[in-house]
């Protein structure tokens, strides 16, 4: 093969880029390992920084000061709760869910699971009342630390509800009513217990979504409901809100699901009990309770009647049900 | 090109930032106006006054957030090469979002959330700085995917984690992994303020380092930077500012990409100007987006990353179509 | 003339592969040495090492007589300039700003660009004949305007030695001669000491003083032009045959024609 002449190659000049790719940077030897000592550091620090911040903002401490005018309630079981007591006159603030008793519907609303702090400022409340379950934590802490009056009331069971009762009563100085109160919804338990006694506890599942089927676990406010309406609550070794696979609710011993129905979610319901998760094996078979989702599901007075409601269609053998149950779909 | 004066620049960035904070104070679920504020007596005033407390610390954390998550983009786009880094590669953002998820389910207090997510971020920096190490050095190619690798990673945690929560921890958890500063408290915002000045401070002594890392990291090594140490200190510095951001108002995105990206077409790409004229508009931009959040759909408030999402997504598009 | 670097069985691996196995080498002062061997001869990585941007596996580097690793980052930046291969620019950036970023071996602390760094770095625009282009942005320059952008920023360096990768490619035929003719003057003017990499025979000759020839990570041969670039040497630099020829100029040619073997 003949090469090209020497003038034309230096005339056809060079193709870029041939010259080769730019080389990769070399590691160099393995020498001494970065030192650790900045990274230990500054996550010691951050960590004391971040709790530092978190000390600060304690659990919004209450002090109870002269009977409040402005009352702001963050929750329906605590309207329902404020009302009850005779206070419904001094909400100026409800949340958005509060519909129970029908006044309550006319109050402002200042937000639904998670509430504008702003908005329950500008109400300029002197006692804001909340939940420790139910309510998002920001908004609570953002005006404890802005200086608003925070009561925190816990709602995880029945007795829970008597002490919310009570402190509630307290804060809005009307403690004899609460009092009562109390008392008459501890006596109705107590009357339910007896009732209940010691005779046979029907295996049950409480769903509080049908698909997919969230059921109300051990530790949750509706478990302590349904055990004391004398059932045995089938999921209560799973803490919370455990979703129930299928499979499970076609092979588990379930003789009894209790459903808690509103108008929105009872269509939803009955398509599973028809055609959906529902409608195989045990899950078929078992007998359907339906309860009344706003008084069962909200920690306040209300849950007392559902309690009684429950107990009796649960233990049909004490007194007549009254034909709310059904045995064959 | 011209640049502009860094001087002017800086003053053109506070003045958006005054007027941001303004309207953060003003703007939300309660318009008010400055009237009610100065006026006197009275109900109206006294409910202004009320807002406007707390309103306060939530614009402070907001600037705070923002300015923290401009500048650690900025300097990571300066660091990796790259217009399109963004804090969150890093793997900070998953890491923080399962420290807190963690904290929520074990049943700790929602006060203990900002600790877990900032040991989260930390604990995934380091992973990803880990991964990243060939032979001694921390290469930056490396780096951007393992923190891909970290952020898939820790969506698969998270995604079991809410499977197995509760209604109102799932939901809290939720805003937070979309940017929330509802829980803004002098508190927090004093604890976030100490990470923030260190993270300013350190960056503005590399600034002129990072000029010379836009240009290359060989680059930067001829001229006589010690490479190693300085990514260290970036990387380090940036996944601070980025994990305190995150552990205090959630994963709120795009400001830490784009945010660097406008200011670079205004004032250049030199490091001494764009990393503070960055973060005072990432604060400003923060405090614009939170009062949005705030009014948008009153009383009820938008996570502030879904405010950042929708007008970030489609500027981002944008550029994307612009350049090619 | 003394030796003001030299490399002693430096080796340096990448990965597994082994870029520099061994290399023996000096560089005197203010001579124009070439380093010619094909890809892969570990030209460039020695180039890489001589700048301080790798660290050899094995073996030194002398500067002056001290180890390199002795002095101080910062110290020998302001001695050794480096103009990489490729010039690839991500961001926009000032030319001017670019050129000044020669000065930064040079800076104490924080401090903006102080005027006597604005002086040199339009000097030396001004000597690289890329004083009108100070505003422009670099990243949308042609090829052979930001190499003499980048030649302009190692002579506001004030180093006295220069490295440079591949400095004539990508470029087209005029640039390159003009960028050539540029370092050549440059280099007499000042009397500094250059390396160039390359694997293009002609620009070797042409404008070495001095080649060393590379293979394999070791040095092959070293000496004048004339006397090293023999056939024989170019077959084993670069597999090729190549013979001898006499211009109209009465230069003296080699001219590979043919693969080896």
């Amino acid at each position: 093969m003949h090469a090209p002449r020497n003038s034309e190659r230096s005339r056809r000049g060079r193709v870029p880029g041939l010259s080769g790719r730019a080389a990769e940077p070399l590691p160099p030897p393995a020498g001494k390992s970065p030192p650790a000592a900045p990274y230990a550091l500054t996550f010691l620090l951050g960590a004391l920084a971040a709790a530092l911040a978190c000390r600060a903002e304690q659990e919004p401490r209450f002090e109870p000061s002269v009977e409040p005018r402005r009352v702001v309630s963050l929750a329906p079981n605590l309207t329902e709760i404020v009302f009850a007591l005779g206070a419904g006159r001094s909400l100026v603030g409800v949340s958005e869910y509060s519909d129970y008793p029908p006044e309550a519907r006319a109050i402002p609303r200042v937000g639904g699971l998670e509430v504008s702090a702003e908005k329950v400022a500008s109400l300029r409340p002197d006692l804001v009342l909340a939940t420790r379950e139910g309510n998002a934590p920001g908004p609570v802490s953002a005006l404890s630390s802005a200086g608003f009056s925070v009561l925190v009331l816990p709602t995880g069971s029945l007795d829970a509800v008597l002490d919310s009762v009570r402190r509630t009563g307290d804060a809005l100085g009307r403690r004899e009513q609460a009092e009562r109160l109390a008392e008459s919804l501890s006596a109705r338990r107590a009357a339910v217990r007896a009732l209940v006694g010691k005779g046979p506890r029907p295996k049950a599942i409480l769903l509080v979504w049908p698909d997919p089927p969230q059921a109300a676990g051990g530790g949750t406010f509706l478990d302590d409901v349904l055990t004391e309406a004398g059932a045995e609550n089938l999921v209560r070794n799973r803490p919370g809100w455990p979703v129930v696979s299928g499979e499970y609710l076609t092979a588990a011993p379930v003789e009894v699901l209790v459903l808690p129905a509103s108008a929105a979610n009872r269509p939803a319901f009955e398509r599973a009990l028809t055609s959906g998760g529902l409608s195989r094996g045990a899950a078929r078979r078992a007998r359907v309770v339906w309860v009344d989702e706003s008084a069962i599901t909200r920690p306040g007075p209300r849950v007392f009647d559902a309690l009684e409601k429950l107990a009796r269609e649960l233990h049909p053998e004490t007194e007549h049900g009254t034909g709310n149950t059904e045995h064959a779909r | 090109m011209r640049a502009p004066r860094r001087t002017a620049a800086l003053a053109g960035a506070f003045v958006l930032l005054l007027l941001a904070g303004l309207v953060g104070l003003l703007v939300g679920g309660v318009h008010l106006s400055l009237p009610d504020l100065v006026a006197g007596g009275g109900p109206a005033s006294e409910s202004a006054r009320l807002v406007v407390s707390l309103r306060a610390p939530r614009v402070g954390l907001a600037a705070l957030v923002g300015a923290c998550l401009a500048l650690a983009g900025a300097a990571l786009q300066a660091l990796l090469k790259n217009p399109l880094a963004d804090p969150f590669l890093l793997g900070t953002s998953g890491g923080a979002a399962v420290g807190a998820a963690l904290a929520a389910v074990a049943g700790f207090s929602p006060f203990v959330s900002p600790a877990a997510a900032f040991a989260g971020a930390v604990a995934s920096s380091l992973t990803v700085a880990a991964l990243a190490r060939r032979g001694g050095r921390l290469d930056l190619q490396r780096l951007l995917l393992a923190g891909l690798i970290a952020n898939a990673f820790f969506s698969a945690v998270l995604l079991g984690v809410f499977s197995v929560a509760s209604g109102q921890t799932a939901r809290t958890m939720l805003f937070w992994m979309m940017g929330s500063l509802a829980d803004a408290t002098p508190a927090r915002v004093l604890a976030l303020a100490p990470y923030a000045a260190a993270g300013f401070g350190v960056l503005a002594a590399f600034a002129a380092r990072l000029n010379l890392f836009a240009v290359g990291e060989e680059n930067a090594a001829a001229l006589g930077v010690d490479v190693e140490t300085s990514k260290r200190v970036v990387f380090v510095a940036a996944s601070l500012l980025t994990g305190a951001a995150v552990a205090f108002a959630g994963i709120i995105g795009f400001v830490g990409l784009l945010v660097p990206h406008a200011a670079r077409a205004v004032v250049g790409n030199d490091q001494r100007t764009l990393l503070p004229v960055s973060a005072i508009a990432g604060a400003a931009l923060l405090a614009a987006a939170d009062a949005a959040s705030r009014s948008v759909f009153a009383p009820a408030e938008l996570p502030v990353g879904a405010v950042t999402a929708a007008i970030g997504a489609p500027v981002f598009a944008w550029l994307l179509l612009r350049s090619s | 003339m003394s030796a003001v670097l030299e490399a002693r069985g430096l080796c340096a691996s990448y990965g597994a592969t082994r870029a520099l196995d061994g290399l023996d080498a000096e560089i005197r002062r203010g001579e124009l040495a070439a380093l010619l061997g094909e890809n892969g001869s570990g030209k460039s990585t020695f180039l890489k090492v001589l700048a301080r941007i790798v660290a050899p596996k094995a073996g030194e580097v002398l500067l002056d007589g001290r180890p390199l690793a002795a002095v101080g980052r910062r110290e020998s930046a302001r001695r050794i300039a480096y103009l990489p291969q490729s010039l690839d620019l991500v961001f926009p950036i000032r030319c001017l700003d670019l050129v000044l970023q020669g000065r930064a071996p040079h800076a104490r602390g924080f401090s903006a660009d102080s005027a006597e760094d604005l002086e040199r770095a339009f000097a030396a625009m001004r000597a690289c004949d890329v004083e009108e282009l100070a505003d422009r942005d670099a990243a949308a320059l042609s090829g052979g305007e930001r190499r003499r952008v980048f030649l302009a920023r190692a002579l506001a360096q004030d180093a006295e030695i220069w490295l440079l990768d591949e400095p004539a490619s990508g470029l087209d035929l005029r640039h390159r001669l003009e960028f050539l003719g540029l370092l050549d003057r440059t280099h007499a003017e000042r009397g500094t000491t250059v390396l160039l990499v390359t694997h293009e025979i002609d620009l070797a000759a042409e404008l070495a003083d001095r080649v060393i020839l590379l293979r394999r990570g070791r040095v092959l041969a070293s000496g004048r032009p004339d006397e090293t670039l023999t056939p024989d040497r170019l077959r084993a630099t670069f597999g090729v045959e190549s013979r001898i020829e006499v211009d109209a100029q009465g230069r003296r040619r080699v001219v590979p024609y043919a693969p080896a073997g």
